[in-house]
C-alpha cells in the first residue's frame, strides 16, 4: 500500500495501483483518452503525462506505478504545457467539424480542450485527408479524420470479444483505423467501441442525427433483454415536447452500458443495445374491450368493475379454481409480488409465471439464453414456471377465466391452443404493453407500462437484486402491473394497497425470505444479491 | 480496390502451405512467421493480394485486420502488382548529395513514368524509397533485390534497356586506417571470406569452443565488461552489463537477438559484417548466448538486404555441419539454434522493442517501458538483443582479451569502429579506425577530402538523426562521449558530409522527409509532429515561407521532445534544432526571398 505525495495531499493506494489511479484518489484526476479501465495499457495518446519528483522526463500517468514516497505534480506549469502541446498534436489534423459532428457534447477533444487546451493554435498546412462516413459494419460508422488513434477500439476487439475485426493500418500520420478490406464489425458487442471511441470517430449508426445529446435525459436502469441483467442509462428524448421535430418525438435515443463492477463492467450487447425499440412499438396505449366483432375502447373503470365481478362470482361460488392467472419473467419483482398477494388473498392458486416462448443466443460473456430480466425474481419469490401446464388446463376447458399479464400466448402456446382457450374460457383478460398474439385472443385489454416506464426491481441470474428506474411516464392510459392489481384489490376488498413501487418492495422484503433485508437504499445503484 | 488486387485467389496460394509450415515451425509461436510468410506470399504472386491476407490470417490463426496491418506498415509488401523490374531509387539525404535527383528524373524520363507508376507494358515500375543504407554507392537504387549503383548515366541507360544485365554494386571497403591491426575488417578483402572454411583456416570458431567447453558464462560476462565493450548499433550501453541483466535462474528460455535492422540514414556497417564475414557474427553470437544462456538466437535483418539473408543462411548451414550450431556443440551440452529473419521495411524496427514486436508477427511499435527486454523481452521471456557490429567484436576481444580490447578503444569505449562515410567526400565507403579518430581525420585524411575543391559546410557524425556539426566543429573524437559532449552523438557511425553548395533547407526537407514517412504513428506528438514539421519545412523549400516559421518549427520539435515511448522524437526534433540553429541565416535567407542564396 504506497502512500504518495499528489499535488500536496497524501494518498496511500491499494498494491498495484497506477500513478493514474492514484491521481483519481487524490481528487486531482488527470485526462486521459487511450487509458481505459477495462483494457490492456497502451500508452499512445500522451494526454496524462504528470510531473513525478526525481523523473527527468514527464512519466505518464496511466503505465507509470503508484511507488512509496513518490511526489507527483498534475498542476504544475510544465504539466500544463506538456498537455496543451499534446492536445495541439491531437488536433492539427483534425478536422474541427464539430457543428456536424455527432459526437458534440460528449466529445473529450472539445472537453479537454476547454479545461487544458486554449492555446494560440500554430498549425496552418494542410491537413491529412482521410475516409470520413464508412459503415464499417451495421452499427458502427467510422470518420477516420477524427480519429485520435487511441486504439482502444482495436483493444476492445482484440481482448473483450477476440475478434479482432479492428485494426490500425499504415503509418504515420496516415494511420487510420478500419476493418480489413471487404470485412465488417459485426460482433455481439460492437456498440461497445462507440462507447468507448472519446472522439467522432466512431458514431452509433442507429442513434447519429437523431438528437444533440444536450437534449437528451439519462435514466439509470436494467437492461430486460437477457438474465444478465446489465447496467444501463437510457437516454430519452428528454426536450421532446419543447422541440417535437427532433428525431419525430420518438421516446427513446438510445441505451448506454452502465459500469457495474459485478454484472457487466463497461459493456453490454447489440442485443440489448437495439432492443429498445421494442419499446414503443405497437404499445397498448388504451383499455379495450371486446363486444361483438371487435374491440372497442374501454375505460380502465369499467374494464377493472367487469373482470372484479367476474372473479367475485367466482368467489362466490366457491369456484376459484376456474380462475388462472399467467404472469411473465418480464415483470418485476414488485409486478410479480403484489399480483401473488392479490391472487393468495382471493384464493386464486392456479398462478404460474411464464418465461421467454424461446432460448436466446447464449455466449461466454454478457448473453443469456434466458432473454427475460426476472426468472430468477419469480423463482425467488416462490411462484411456479409451469405456466404452460396451466394454458394447457385452460385450452382444456378447465378455467372460465384467464388473466395473463404479459406473455404472447400464441407466440408461447401456438394460435391453436390459443383459439381453443379463447372459445372455451368466459373471460380472457391480457395485460400488457405490446401488441401481440394475446391481444388476438383477449376480450379485455389492459395497457401496461414497459419497464422504461416504472420504478421497481429485477433479480438477474446471478441473484442480484437490481434497480430500474421510470424514464419517463407510461404511454396513453397504460399504469404498471402492480399498481392495475392493487385496484383491482381495492374493488374486491382484498386490503393489498401500495403508494409506490418503493413501498411495495418495503413489504416485498418484510414477507418474502429470499429478499429480507433488502431496502432500495441497498440495493442501490449496483444492486444486491438474494439471501442464499 | 482495384480489381486486379484480388485476381490471384486463395487455390493460388495452397501449393505454398507445406513451405510456409516450415516457415511457421522456425517460430515459438505461428504469428511470428508473418514478415517470412508474406515474403512467401509475394515471392509467388508478385504483391500481396486481400485474398492472401485471407489465406495468411488462416494459416497464422490471426485476424484478417492484423494482417492488413501488418500489410500497409511495413514498405516492402505491395499491395498491387508491379513491373517486372522495380526500380526503388533511393531519396534520402547522402543519395541527393550525389546526385540522386537527376538520376531519378532520367530514369523517369527514359520510362515516361511518374515514381509511383508502372510502364503499360508492365516491364517497369518506378519507386522513390527511404535509405537503403547504401549510402557508399550513392546515388543508387534497388532493382528487385539488387543493389545498383553509384548510378551514372551509363547505369541509368542500361538499367532501362537491360535492366537484367545490371551487376551488383561493387564492395566499397576502404581499409583500416591508423590500425596495426584492424579488429572487424580484418577478412573483408579474404577471397572467399564468406566461407567457413576460410574462416576456420584463419582460427575462426575457436574462441567459440572455447567458451563453450572451457569457460563459465561468468568469466565470458566478465571479459567482455573489463573490455569496455558498448553497444554499437549507436546507443553505446557497456554490453557486459547488459548480458549480466539477464536473469540466471529462471525456468523460461531466453532468447539471443541480433539486431541487423541497419537503417539509420549514412550507415553500412552491418551489410558489410554480415557479408563480408557472417562467421565472425556467428561466433560472437555462440559466445554471447553461451555467456547469457540463450539456446534460440534471432537474425532480424533488414529486408531488403536479401543477399545478405543468403549469405547468412548458407554460413548457418556450413556451421551447422561442422557441428558448430544445433544441439550440443563443440560436443559440449549447448545447444544453439540461429534463425534468420527478414523486416520488411520498417525504420522504427531498429528500435529493439519495436523490433521485437515486429519479430512477434505485428507492426513495429515500441513498447512501453520497464519492463526491459533483458527481463520480459521476446514471447515475454528474457531476452538479449545486441548490434551485429558489438557481436562480431566478441570473437577477437575474446582471443586477446578484455584488457586489450580496452586498450585498443580510447576513453571509455574498448575496441575499435566501422565508419560509413557517404555524401561529399572523395572516397566514400567504409573505414576502420579508432573510437578517438577524429571527424577532421575521417573526413580528409581517410577519405580523400571534399570533391571538385570544394568547401566542408556541415556533417552529420552519427547518422541523419545526429544533430549537424558546422565545418568548424569537427575536430572532436568520434567516441560516444566526445560526441555527446560536442551536442551531437556517435549514433551508428554514419558520417554524412556536406560540402558548401549544399542548400541546408533541402538537405532537412530530406530529414524531415524520413521522419515522417517512418514514424509507427503510435504517439501523438511523434505521428502528428513528424507530419507537421515536414509540411513547414516543404514550405520553406517551396519557397512559401513566413517569417514565424523558423521559430515555429524550433517550438513545435521541443513541444515532440520527450514525450513518446521510444526516442524517435528526439531523433526527428534533432535535425530540425540543429539545421536551423546553426544555419539560421541560410534558412532566413530562404524565408525572406522564397529561394536559395546558394543557387545565386
Amino acid at each position: 500500500m504506497p502512500t504518495l505525495t499528489i499535488d500536496g495531499k497524501t494518498v496511500t493506494v491499494p498494491e498495484g495501483a497506477t500513478v493514474l489511479q492514484a491521481c483519481e484518489q487524490a481528487g486531482s484526476p488527470v485526462p486521459f483518452y487511450c487509458y481505459h479501465p477495462g483494457l490492456s495499457i497502451a500508452g499512445n495518446c500522451r494526454i496524462c503525462l504528470v510531473e513525478v519528483e526525481q523523473s527527468p522526463k514527464l512519466p505518464i500517468a496511466c503505465y507509470t506505478p503508484a511507488a512509496e514516497g513518490m511526489v507527483v505534480h498534475t498542476t504544475s506549469d510544465k504539466v500544463l504545457k506538456a498537455r496543451q502541446d499534446v492536445l495541439e498534436f491531437l488536433l492539427i489534423n483534425h478536422p474541427l467539424d464539430c457543428p456536424v459532428c455527432d459526437q458534440a457534447g460528449e466529445c473529450w477533444l472539445q472537453d479537454y480542450y476547454m479545461n487544458y487546451g486554449l492555446y494560440n493554435p500554430k498549425f496552418d498546412e494542410e491537413k491529412v485527408k482521410k475516409p470520413k462516413a464508412v459503415p464499417i459494419g451495421p452499427t458502427v460508422m467510422l470518420d477516420a479524420e477524427r480519429c485520435i488513434l487511441c486504439s482502444r477500439c482495436v483493444r476492445f476487439c482484440d481482448e473483450i470479444t477476440k475478434t479482432g475485426e479492428l485494426g490500425i493500418f499504415n503509418r504515420g500520420d496516415h494511420s487510420e483505423i478500419g476493418v480489413a478490406p471487404g470485412k465488417e464489425l459485426t460482433n455481439d458487442y460492437s456498440g461497445c467501441t462507440v462507447d468507448i471511441c472519446p472522439v467522432g470517430a466512431l458514431t452509433d449508426r442507429d442513434f447519429r442525427f437523431k438528437c444533440r445529446v444536450w437534449y437528451l435525459g439519462s435514466t439509470k436502469s436494467v437492461c430486460p433483454g437477457c438474465s444478465m441483467g446489465c447496467n444501463i442509462e437510457i437516454h430519452d428524448n428528454r426536450e421532446r415536447k419543447e422541440r417535437p421535430h427532433v428525431a419525430q418525438g420518438a421516446r427513446v435515443m438510445r441505451l448506454k452500458p452502465r459500469y457495474n463492477a459485478d454484472v457487466n463492467q463497461w459493456w453490454m450487447c447489440d442485443a440489448g443495445r437495439y432492443g429498445y425499440k421494442a419499446i414503443d412499438e405497437q404499445r397498448l396505449t388504451t383499455v379495450q374491450h371486446r363486444n361483438g366483432h371487435g374491440h372497442q375502447t374501454s375505460t380502465w373503470s369499467d374494464a377493472l368493475d367487469l373482470l372484479a365481478s367476474t372473479l367475485r362470482r367466482l368467489q362466490e361460488a366457491r369456484q376459484m379454481d376456474r380462475a388462472g392467472v399467467i404472469l411473465s419473467t418480464q415483470l418485476t419483482n414488485e409486478d410479480l409480488y403484489v399480483a401473488k398477494r392479490v391472487a393468495q388473498a382471493l384464493g386464486i392458486r392456479n398462478v404460474a409465471v411464464q418465461g421467454p416462448a424461446r432460448p436466446g443466443r447464449q455466449d461466454d460473456f454478457l448473453m443469456k439464453a434466458d432473454t427475460s430480466p426476472n426468472t430468477r425474481g419469480a423463482q425467488a419469490l416462490g411462484l411456479s414456471l409451469d405456466a404452460a401446464g396451466l394454458f394447457a388446463r385452460a385450452a382444456r376447458g378447465e378455467l372460465t377465466t384467464l388473466y395473463v399479464c404479459g406473455p404472447d400466448v400464441i407466440e408461447a402456446y401456438g394460435q391453436a391452443a390459443a383459439d381453443q382457450v379463447k372459445n372455451c374460457v368466459e373471460l380472457f383478460v391480457y395485460q400488457g404493453s405490446n401488441a401481440g398474439g394475446s391481444v388476438q385472443a383477449a376480450h379485455l385489454v389492459l395497457p401496461a407500462a414497459v419497464y422504461a416506464e416504472k420504478d421497481g426491481t429485477f433479480t438477474n441470474d446471478q441473484g442480484r437484486v437490481q434497480r430500474i428506474r421510470p424514464a419517463f411516464a407510461p404511454l396513453g392510459e397504460a399504469k404498471p402491473d402492480w399498481q392495475i392489481w392493487t385496484e383491482l384489490a381495492a374493488r374486491l376488498e382484498v386490503p393489498v394497497s401500495f403508494t409506490d413501487a418503493a413501498a411495495v418492495f418495503a413489504d416485498l422484503a418484510a414477507r418474502e425470505p429470499a429478499f429480507k433485508g433488502l431496502t432500495y437504499e441497498i440495493i442501490g445503484d449496483a444492486g444486491a444479491l438474494l439471501k442464499a | 480496390m482495384s480489381s486486379t488486387a484480388t485476381l490471384p485467389s486463395a487455390s493460388t496460394l495452397e501449393p505454398l502451405r507445406p513451405e510456409a509450415e516450415q516457415i511457421v515451425a522456425r517460430y515459438e509461436r505461428r504469428p511470428a512467421a508473418i514478415l517470412s510468410v508474406l515474403h512467401l506470399v509475394q515471392q509467388r504472386l508478385g504483391f500481396v493480394s486481400m485474398d492472401a491476407e485471407a489465406w495468411v490470417a488462416d494459416l497464422l490463426g490471426i485476424s484478417v485486420a492484423h494482417v492488413h496491418e501488418v500489410v500497409t506498415f511495413y514498405t516492402l509488401y505491395h499491395r498491387q502488382p508491379v513491373g517486372t523490374y522495380h526500380l526503388q531509387v533511393c531519396a534520402n539525404v547522402s543519395c541527393m548529395l550525389r546526385g540522386g535527383e537527376h538520376s531519378l528524373a532520367a530514369l523517369s524520363k527514359k520510362l515516361g513514368i511518374a515514381p509511383g507508376q508502372t510502364t503499360p507494358d508492365g516491364r517497369f515500375t518506378l519507386s522513390t524509397v527511404e535509405c537503403l543504407c547504401a549510402c557508399e554507392h550513392a546515388p543508387m537504387m534497388q532493382v528487385n533485390d539488387t543493389y545498383v549503383g553509384p548510378l551514372t548515366p551509363e547505369i541509368v541507360e542500361q538499367a532501362v534497356a537491360h535492366p537484367d544485365q545490371l551487376s551488383p554494386a561493387p564492395l566499397a571497403f576502404r581499409g583500416a586506417p591508423g590500425l596495426n591491426e584492424p579488429v572487424l575488417s580484418a577478412r573483408f578483402t579474404t577471397p572467399g571470406s564468406e566461407q567457413i572454411a576460410t574462416y576456420v583456416r584463419d582460427d575462426g570458431y575457436q574462441m567459440a569452443r572455447k567458451a563453450v567447453t572451457e569457460l563459465t558464462p561468468d568469466q565470458v560476462i566478465a571479459e567482455v565488461t573489463k573490455a569496455n565493450l558498448r553497444g554499437l548499433g549507436g546507443a553505446g550501453f557497456p554490453t557486459g552489463k547488459k548480458w549480466a541483466f539477464i536473469p540466471k535462474d529462471t525456468t523460461q528460455p531466453k532468447f539471443l537477438v541480433v539486431n541487423a535492422d541497419e537503417g539509420e540514414p549514412g550507415t553500412f556497417k552491418d551489410r558489410y559484417l554480415v557479408e563480408r564475414d557472417p562467421h565472425r557474427l556467428l561466433e560472437g553470437m555462440i559466445i554471447a548466448g553461451y555467456a547469457t544462456g540463450c539456446r534460440k538466437a534471432y537474425i532480424y535483418l533488414r529486408g531488403e538486404y536479401v543477399r545478405s539473408a543468403q549469405i547468412l543462411q548458407q554460413a548457418i548451414r556450413e556451421a551447422a555441419e561442422y557441428g558448430f550450431l544445433g544441439k550440443k556443440i563443440f560436443n559440449s551440452a549447448f545447444d544453439f539454434e540461429i534463425v534468420v529473419h527478414r523486416g520488411a521495411g520498417a525504420y522504427i524496427c531498429g528500435e529493439e522493442t519495436a523490433l521485437l514486436e515486429s519479430l512477434e508477427g505485428k507492426k513495429g511499435f515500441p513498447r512501453l517501458k520497464p519492463p526491459f527486454p533483458a527481463i520480459k523481452g521476446l514471447f515475454g521471456c528474457p531476452t538479449v538483443i545486441n548490434n551485429v557490429e558489438t557481436l562480431a567484436c566478441v570473437p577477437a576481444l575474446l582471443r586477446k582479451g578484455g584488457e586489450w580490447f580496452a586498450k585498443l578503444g580510447f576513453g571509455r569505449t574498448g575496441g575499435t569502429r566501422l565508419f560509413s562515410l557517404s555524401g561529399h567526400v572523395n572516397r566514400p565507403g567504409l573505414y576502420e579506425a579508432s573510437h578517438g579518430v577524429t571527424l577532421r581525420q575521417l573526413i580528409f585524411d581517410h577519405a580523400g577530402g571534399i570533391p571538385g575543391g570544394r568547401a566542408l559546410k556541415a556533417v552529420v557524425p552519427g547518422g541523419i538523426s545526429a544533430k549537424i556539426l558546422r565545418a568548424d566543429e569537427i575536430d572532436v573524437p568520434m567516441d560516444f562521449d566526445s560526441l555527446l559532449e560536442a551536442g551531437t552523438m556517435a549514433g551508428s557511425a554514419g558520417v554524412i558530409v556536406m560540402d558548401d553548395a549544399t542548400c541546408m533547407v533541402k538537405a532537412l526537407w530530406y530529414a524531415s522527409k524520413f521522419f515522417a514517412h517512418e514514424s509507427c504513428g503510435q504517439c501523438s506528438p511523434c505521428r502528428e509532429g513528424t507530419g507537421w514539421l515536414h509540411k513547414v519545412v516543404s514550405r520553406i523549400a517551396d519557397g512559401h515561407g513566413r517569417q514565424e516559421d523558423l521559430d515555429y518549427l524550433l517550438t513545435v520539435a521541443g513541444n515532440m521532445e520527450g514525450k513518446t515511448i521510444c526516442v524517435f522524437a528526439d531523433a526527428a526534433a534533432w535535425p530540425i534544432q540543429s539545421y536551423i540553429t546553426k544555419f539560421r541565416p541560410e534558412f532566413e535567407y530562404h524565408v525572406r526571398h522564397g529561394r536559395c542564396e546558394i543557387e545565386t
